[in-house]
């Protein structure tokens, strides 16, 4: 496939109106390590937005930054951390998932695919935080959208659209971001050898709770044997694991590790230090376990209170559970039998379904997101031709024609 | 002069016409005379008034959609409207458009405290939900200062934030879902219960969209647990720097208060004249500083919060004792609005924001605008996300007062917008501010976000005039309609 590299937001524009009038459409690609996710795209050209790289300005003292849209998010968090501070949502490196090379994602792939890890239970997705963006839309017009400030409610809110879109809106070129304070400890508290109903609804209880957990979350046994964080905390023997990671300044986290112990008294209890619980969540977040095992992956979203029935029912064996339950990670392979049951699930308890992982077979055949009643699917296509008319980028990558 | 859609005067001669069609619908929620309809003349931008075509008043969501189609189908503009208490005149009338009032719609529909969250009808007041869950000890984030009368419905369209936004998010970040019903009369669900859809953030476009785009009739909200403990801190500076600089340095430091808000002298003054909070009469500028969490983490916070205001000059540091100090200290702030309003019969409360560190510049700027203008002007501001309310003060019946009002409030929204700001925090654009739009817009920025609107208003029907500084018919907009989602030139092959 033709691969066209423009150095600037001009020559972007430029290669949009040609592959309009050309009748041709593109794959966006930034860092490229999520080509695999989504439904198959058929473009004629490869739109490498790599070039759109590197930290424009960043004001730590009001919490934001500016980056070009295909800045690797190593490169951003290093700054960040220079200056004790951090992207919220936890952005997640999923490349390894799908064969790709560790650490490549980009602040606009990240956006697109919508990646967060555990994090995003308490701060939210990637939408949350970003506040401004300029992108190339279908019609080659470079467009700004939001702002360099956290609070605005000028015009709509484009930039959370583009956020989960899978490119299929626009191509990003740079970006704003608002960023938090990195906390100084952030340890957590490992419920052993809890099974995964009570597991869950321990995860549940601590949601209710005034501590602002900023991890959630519960590994089965089989998980726990496979973490190498774990192993090297001695726990990967543990029969179930329940994860409640709490974030401060050192006297409020003590505090709060004391008040959790009192509250979960009855149940088995370990302390993990901040690095065991940093590695430990940044495996849950990017679906490490998932690197070694080589089945499908399925992503469930449900109610927190449904996760154990969904989970039964979805009669996975090889799974794991984030955000108190909402959503949950599940080794199963794309087949229309196993979709069917998802659907179900989806349908009872409501959520979605969504296949995460699979040959590109399935991803053309099987419905890769949930799919959407008439009246939504109507408004999202038109939504789509309002930025795209031409349907020049990622065609088909979210649904049929879209 | 506020360029809203020009009055179809066919569509005018209807209204017994209408208003008994609209009974149909709703028997016992039509509004047809002049006299009632006065009450929904306007919202709190009172400087604008419209008497509109009639009002309904649905019950259901059935009826909302039933009304949706009945006006598209006759091609008659509607105009959503909750409580009315829009700063921009986002719930003006239109002389022949429909205001479709949600006020009837305000049942608690679920409460669901294991899910953290509510599901309510929109035009549940803001101030009752957290009223609905305070008992199981959780409450509601978004707190706009109108609260009490404030809709739900009101605030998605807005993306209400209020004093604690700078911890706890705006509307956008505390909504979980809605059901939207949209022109055609559908309803969609975006969002629920749940974390991810999957499919496009519809939601997200949803939260702040004025009303433009459909009508929500029913709203999944995030619950809080009920923080254990605060603190509340007056803070008094010698000058708006030293303030300004105590900002930035407990951002800085890691610490998000749960509010942070900033008054100038001249506010301070009113408020002391008005109801005596006890602010420090020789203050140029002062900081009331609420943190809260765990006991721990509000003593950790507050000791930190003052070790920062001494090195920043405060010679005022005073941390309120019990309740009784606390509610006097937020009594001042609370009472800005009030206590500007006895200077002068009118006032014109602006909304924009900027960065931090702009502060100390921005503000002497307003000052020597106050001055050429001859108006009083007053700032509250929301210190910790940078979010500025100067509340200007003028007599509508004085001549040229309301000109020279809107022209020092333009003043200082093209002032934020220099500084690398927006016209609005959390007001919205309305028509109030949507002359502006270019100062941050360009055309096709603008002609981008028309496009949006269209993808679900293609007929230009809900809440036109509001937030565009000019009115476009969808067609005009370079792209074809697409109807059902059908692609254009569907016979072009797409490999």
């Amino acid at each position: 496939m033709e691969r066209i590299t423009p150095q600037t937001e001009a020559e972007l524009s430029d290669a949009v109106r040609d592959a309009a009038l050309n009748r041709l459409c593109f794959e966006i690609v930034s860092g490229g390590t999520k080509r695999s996710y989504g439904r198959v795209t058929e473009a004629d050209r490869l739109l490498d937005l790599s070039h759109f790289s590197g930290m424009q300005t960043y004001e730590p003292d009001e919490l934001i930054f500016t980056a070009r849209a295909a800045t690797p998010i190593a490169e951003i968090e290093a700054t960040l951390s220079a200056r004790r501070q951090m992207l919220a949502f936890a952005p997640a490196d999923w490349g390894p998932l799908f064969g790709e090379k560790s650490g490549s994602a980009t602040l606009a792939g990240v956006a697109a695919a919508n990646a967060c890890g555990s994090r995003r239970f308490k701060s939210g997705a990637v939408r949350d935080h970003l506040i401004g963006c300029r992108f190339v839309n279908g019609d080659g017009e470079a467009i700004k959208a939001g702002g360099r400030v956290v609070k605005n409610v000028t015009g709509f809110d484009l930039p959370k659209l583009l956020c989960g879109a899978f490119g299929t809106l626009g191509a990003l070129t740079e970006m704003t971001f608002r960023v938090v304070p990195a906390l100084s400890r952030a340890p957590a508290i490992a419920i052993r050898d809890c099974h995964a109903d009570e597991g869950l609804s321990l995860l549940r209880k601590a949601a209710g709770l005034p501590f602002e957990a900023t991890g959630l979350a519960y590994l089965p046994a089989q998980l726990c044997a496979l973490s190498t964080a774990l192993h090297a905390a001695h726990l990967s023997q543990a029969n179930g694991l329940a994860l409640i990671r709490i974030e401060g300044a050192e006297d409020p986290v003590i505090d709060k590790i004391a008040r959790l112990r009192d509250i979960f008294s009855k149940q088995n209890l370990t302390v993990l230090e901040d690095d065991v619980t940093a590695a430990l969540f940044a495996e849950i977040g990017n679906g490490t376990p998932f690197r070694q095992h080589n089945s499908d992956i399925w992503r469930l979203f449900v109610p927190s209170t449904r996760a154990y029935e969904a989970l039964a029912e979805s009669e996975a064996s090889f799974w794991y559970a984030d955000w108190a339950g909402e959503v949950l990670w599940l080794g199963l392979p794309a087949s229309r039998e196993v979709e069917e049951r998802l659907r179900k699930i989806t349908a009872k308890f409501g959520g979605s379904a969504m296949l995460m992982r699979a040959g590109a077979q399935a991803r053309s055949r099987l419905s890769v997101f949930e799919p959407e009643p008439p009246a939504r699917a109507a408004l999202t296509r038109a939504v789509k031709t309002a930025f795209d008319p031409m349907h020049l980028f990622n065609p088909g990558r979210m649904y049929e024609d879209v | 002069m506020l360029n809203l859609p020009v009055p179809d005067p066919q569509v005018m001669a209807r209204r017994a016409e209408i208003a008994a069609h609209l009974r149909t619908i709703v028997p016992d929620g039509v509004v047809a005379d002049d006299a009632t309809l006065t009450a929904y003349d306007g919202d709190a931008l009172t400087a604008y008034r419209q008497i509109p075509l009639v009002c309904v008043l649905p019950k259901t969501a059935e009826q909302v959609s039933a009304i949706l189609s009945y006006a598209t189908r006759e091609n008659i503009r509607l105009v959503p409207r909750g409580a009315g208490t829009s700063l921009s005149g986002g719930a003006l009338p239109l002389a022949d458009g429909i205001v479709l009032s949600l006020t009837r719609m305000s049942r608690v529909l679920e409460i669901d405290i294991e899910n953290r969250c509510i599901v309510v009808q929109p035009g549940v007041t803001n101030a009752s939900v957290t009223r609905a869950v305070e008992a199981a000890g959780f409450y509601y984030a978004p707190d706009p200062s109108s609260q009490i009368a404030c809709t739900i419905g009101g605030n998605v369209a807005e993306n209400s934030g209020g004093i604690h936004c700078l911890k706890y998010g705006l509307t956008t970040h505390n909504l979980m879902g809605v059901e939207l019903a949209l022109l055609d009369g559908e309803r969609v669900r975006l969002g629920g219960k749940h974390a991810d859809d999957g499919g496009l953030d519809l939601l997200g476009i949803v939260a702040g969209s004025e009303g433009l785009l459909g009508v929500v009739t029913e709203a999944t909200l995030r619950i809080l647990p009920r923080a254990p403990a605060s603190r509340t801190m007056l803070l008094g500076f010698p000058t708006v720097s030293d303030a300004a600089r105590a900002v930035g340095a407990i951002i800085a430091e890691g610490i998000i208060p749960a509010a942070l808000e900033f008054m100038d002298k001249r506010c301070i003054e009113a408020v002391e004249a008005f109801c005596a909070p006890g602010y420090p009469a020789d203050a140029e500028a002062i900081l009331i500083c609420e943190i809260d969490g765990m006991d721990a983490e509000v003593r950790d916070a507050g000791e930190r919060i003052t070790a920062i205001a001494r090195a920043s000059n405060a010679h005022e540091i005073r941390d309120c004792r019990d309740n009784a100090d606390r509610a006097r200290v937020w009594s001042g702030r609370k009472a800005a609005f009030a206590a500007m309003g006895r200077l002068r019969p009118d006032m014109l409360c602006m909304d924009g924001t900027i960065p931090r560190r702009e502060l100390p510049h921005v503000l002497s700027e307003i000052a020597a605008m106050s001055e050429h203008y001859g108006l009083g002007c007053c700032n509250v501001f929301h210190a910790g996300d940078g979010n500025l309310h100067p509340l200007i003060v003028f007599d509508v019946m004085a001549p040229g007062d309301l000109e020279r009002a809107e022209a020092f409030g333009a003043d200082i929204l093209k002032l934020c917008v220099k500084v690398g700001g927006v016209l609005s925090g959390e007001h919205g654009i309305g028509v109030e501010k949507k002359a502006l739009m270019g100062e941050m817009f360009s055309d096709p920025d603008l002609a981008q976000q028309q496009r949006l609107k269209c993808a679900f208003d293609a007929q230009s029907l809900l809440n036109p005039g509001k937030v565009f500084p000019t009115l476009h018919a969808c067609v005009e907009q370079g792209h074809m309609h697409v109807h059902g989602g059908h692609l254009p030139y569907p016979n072009i092959p797409r490999m």
